[in-house]
């Protein structure tokens, strides 16, 4: 029968993908402990500006996340992503203005990065490529220019005054101002949207879009629809970047339209490509070390532009794998031996 | 009667005499990245910046006393190394990357960047405006015209005739199309298909500058103009169908028509909504544009 055949013997069956993913694992776990020691200090030594830095780049690790799960998983380009960045800090903004209250506030960018993602994805996914990265382009660009000309939505102002409010977390209630506070809050739900995305990249459905990646036209002839797959990859996308987006007004107490401009989606890209594409890990580290060069060259010149285009433009040709390219191979090492 | 001719005169025709001379201005800009996505596959995300390099310079030489009769031959001749540098230096590097569209897209939007940031280096923030080479106007039928922007429109035109003229009737255009069709079997045929890419890149840049020399004096001259005129030379691109000469002058001449026809009826500031509303609703409809491929008629 079957208990004759001796299971002991064989070789762990770990496949290239999921070991690649337990390696991000690992990364974000030692990003965590990191963000854990620099909120202990940076609350030790009351410590505003620093934090408050950090916590803005978590909320954009957040919509690089979202780049990266379009970019890595399903190979599209979107260069739109601000547009639910964008939507969800002004949802946000609206509803805290309303009711302040972060749950009604997440709750609602839910709900409409759901139904924009959805709507905007039957759209979009007609098309692949380049024009996918050109239609999601020319999406944002209407809701940006959509927004800056909306006299109830502040026009080009944005919003001010968003209220500070309290975040009830059952055990403890933390304010939206607290530095330490709020930065525990944004690493957690940005952690928290890794892990889900991590995943449901990683189930089998997840291997679907890895294999639209490759080769889009063999995926029906094995039996899966592609159009359902990029849909939901697409949403997902769309709900990460939005939920990054909310926590934004909450963060800075003001949202404006250039939230939804070209730069917002494009800075993105640029921390994916950087960090690494198709590592979502690379996301979270790629936003810090941007955000790190922009303050450290920002100090001695306001134009750090050109020198993180110079490098963006360095990683794009000598780091196709980004900095997690570097990193990541000798983790799977460390974790799984030589499995291929 | 007479209020629909004031109507024509006063309003309708200045407004669509702006909107072709603009149109003619995108389709020059437009032809520069349909030509070189055509042939070399490669989204070029810098175009806009080109376009503002070629502006710069025409600010910057025409302030130190070169005639603007001289700009317009001199810059493109200028711009032609530029990108020719670009293309075997930068592009060429990442050309045969597994996903071709992605890498030279970030790569040019990189370059792009860079470029924008040093021309803010160089020349300051502030948006320059050179003098208007000829000025006047003249009246046709009670239609006043800027002779600016006539000569705009005439030498425009006569560019893009230019253009067509020597990618369809020449042997140099034939040695373009055989590259862009199948570039492996133009190289076995003997076509040096690395120097065509280099050198219609180099074009299509020149071509940039161009227009950027004609520009300046009506748009005006700041760090992120090609950025913002990209937008618009992409959507032409779009909507005419990548890498098609003719789609780009036809879908230029149509949008900025649109362009300048709805600002009468809604607030002009929509009008950049009306224009990538259409550019999405033509890729959904037709992704492939209006217009076929270069080499591929």
């Amino acid at each position: 029968m079957h208990d004759a055949v001796p299971l002991k013997a064989r070789p762990p069956v770990v496949d290239r993908l999921s070991l690649a993913m337990r390696a991000s694992h690992v990364l974000v776990a030692v990003f965590v402990a990191a963000g854990l020691v620099f909120a202990a200090v940076g609350a030790a030594i009351g410590d505003t500006f620093f934090l408050r830095l950090a916590t803005e780049a978590l909320i954009f690790a957040g919509l690089a996340l979202s780049v990266d799960i379009l970019l890595g998983y399903t190979g599209l380009l979107s260069l739109g992503q601000a547009l639910y960045f964008g939507l969800g800090a002004y949802v946000s903004a609206v509803v805290l203005k309303e009711i302040p209250s972060f749950w009604a506030a997440m709750a609602a960018v839910l709900a409409v990065s759901l139904v924009t993602g959805l709507a905007a994805g039957l759209i979009a996914n007609r098309v692949r490529g380049v024009y996918f990265a050109l239609v999601t382009f020319g999406l944002a660009q209407v809701a940006a220019k959509a927004v800056y000309n909306t006299r109830s939505l502040g026009a080009s102002d944005g919003l001010i005054g968003i209220p500070i409010v309290p975040i009830d977390l059952g055990i403890t209630t933390v304010m939206s101002n607290a530095p330490a506070g709020f930065f525990l809050v944004t690493l957690t739900i940005i952690v928290i949207l890794y892990g889900l995305s991590a995943y449901f990249l990683d189930t089998p459905f997840g291997r679907v879009l890895v294999a639209l990646r490759a080769n889009e036209r063999r995926v029906p002839f094995l039996g899966y629809s592609t159009r359902s797959a990029r849909l939901v990859a697409y949403v997902a996308a769309a709900v990460v970047a939005g939920m990054s987006g909310a926590l934004y007004p909450m963060l800075r107490g003001f949202v404006s339209p250039e939230l939804l401009f070209f730069s917002t989606s494009g800075n993105a890209v640029i921390t994916v490509v950087t960090g690494g594409v198709g590592t979502l890990a690379g996301a979270l580290y790629g936003s810090v070390i941007l955000t790190v060069l922009k303050s450290v060259i920002g100090s001695w010149t306001q134009h750090h532009l050109l020198v993180i285009g110079l490098l963006f433009m360095a990683a794009v040709i000598f780091l196709p794998k980004g900095l997690m390219g570097l990193v990541r191979p000798r983790i799977e090492r460390l974790l799984g031996g030589d499995v291929k | 009667m007479t209020v629909f001719l004031d109507y024509l005169q006063f309003v309708l025709a200045p407004q669509m005499i702006t909107g072709l001379a603009l149109g003619v201005a995108v389709v020059l800009v437009a032809l520069g990245l349909t030509i070189i996505f055509g042939l070399l596959d490669v989204i070029n995300m810098a175009h806009g910046e080109f376009y503002a390099v070629g502006a710069y310079l025409a600010l910057a030489l025409g302030a130190s006393g070169v005639s603007f009769w001289l700009l317009l031959v001199i810059v493109p001749l200028v711009m032609i190394p530029i990108g020719y540098a670009v293309e075997r230096g930068l592009i060429q590097r990442v050309f045969n990357s597994p996903d071709r569209h992605v890498t030279t897209l970030l790569l040019t939007f990189g370059l792009g960047l860079v470029v924008e940031e040093a021309l803010k280096v160089v020349f300051g923030p502030n948006t320059q405006r050179p003098p208007t080479p000829i000025t006047g106007a003249i009246e046709v039928m009670g239609v006043i015209l800027p002779n600016y922007r006539l000569f705009l429109i005439v030498f425009g035109i006569a560019i893009m005739a230019g253009v067509a003229l020597v990618i369809n009737k020449t042997r140099l255009g034939a040695i373009v199309r055989a590259a862009a069709f199948d570039r492996n079997m133009a190289a076995s045929l003997g076509v040096p298909v690395t120097r065509v890419f280099a050198g219609t890149f180099a074009f299509g840049v020149a071509l940039a500058g161009l227009a950027g020399v004609l520009l300046a004096p009506i748009y005006s001259v700041f760090p992120t103009m090609g950025r913002d005129f990209v937008f618009l030379a992409f959507t032409v691109v779009i909507v005419g169908g990548m890498g098609s000469i003719a789609g780009a002058v036809v879908a230029g001449l149509l949008i900025t028509q649109i362009q300048a026809l709805s600002s009468l009826v809604v607030s002009p500031v929509w009008s950049d909504p009306i224009v990538f509303g259409i550019m999405v609703l033509v890729l959904v409809i037709r992704p492939q544009g209006l217009f076929g491929r270069l080499g591929h008629a």
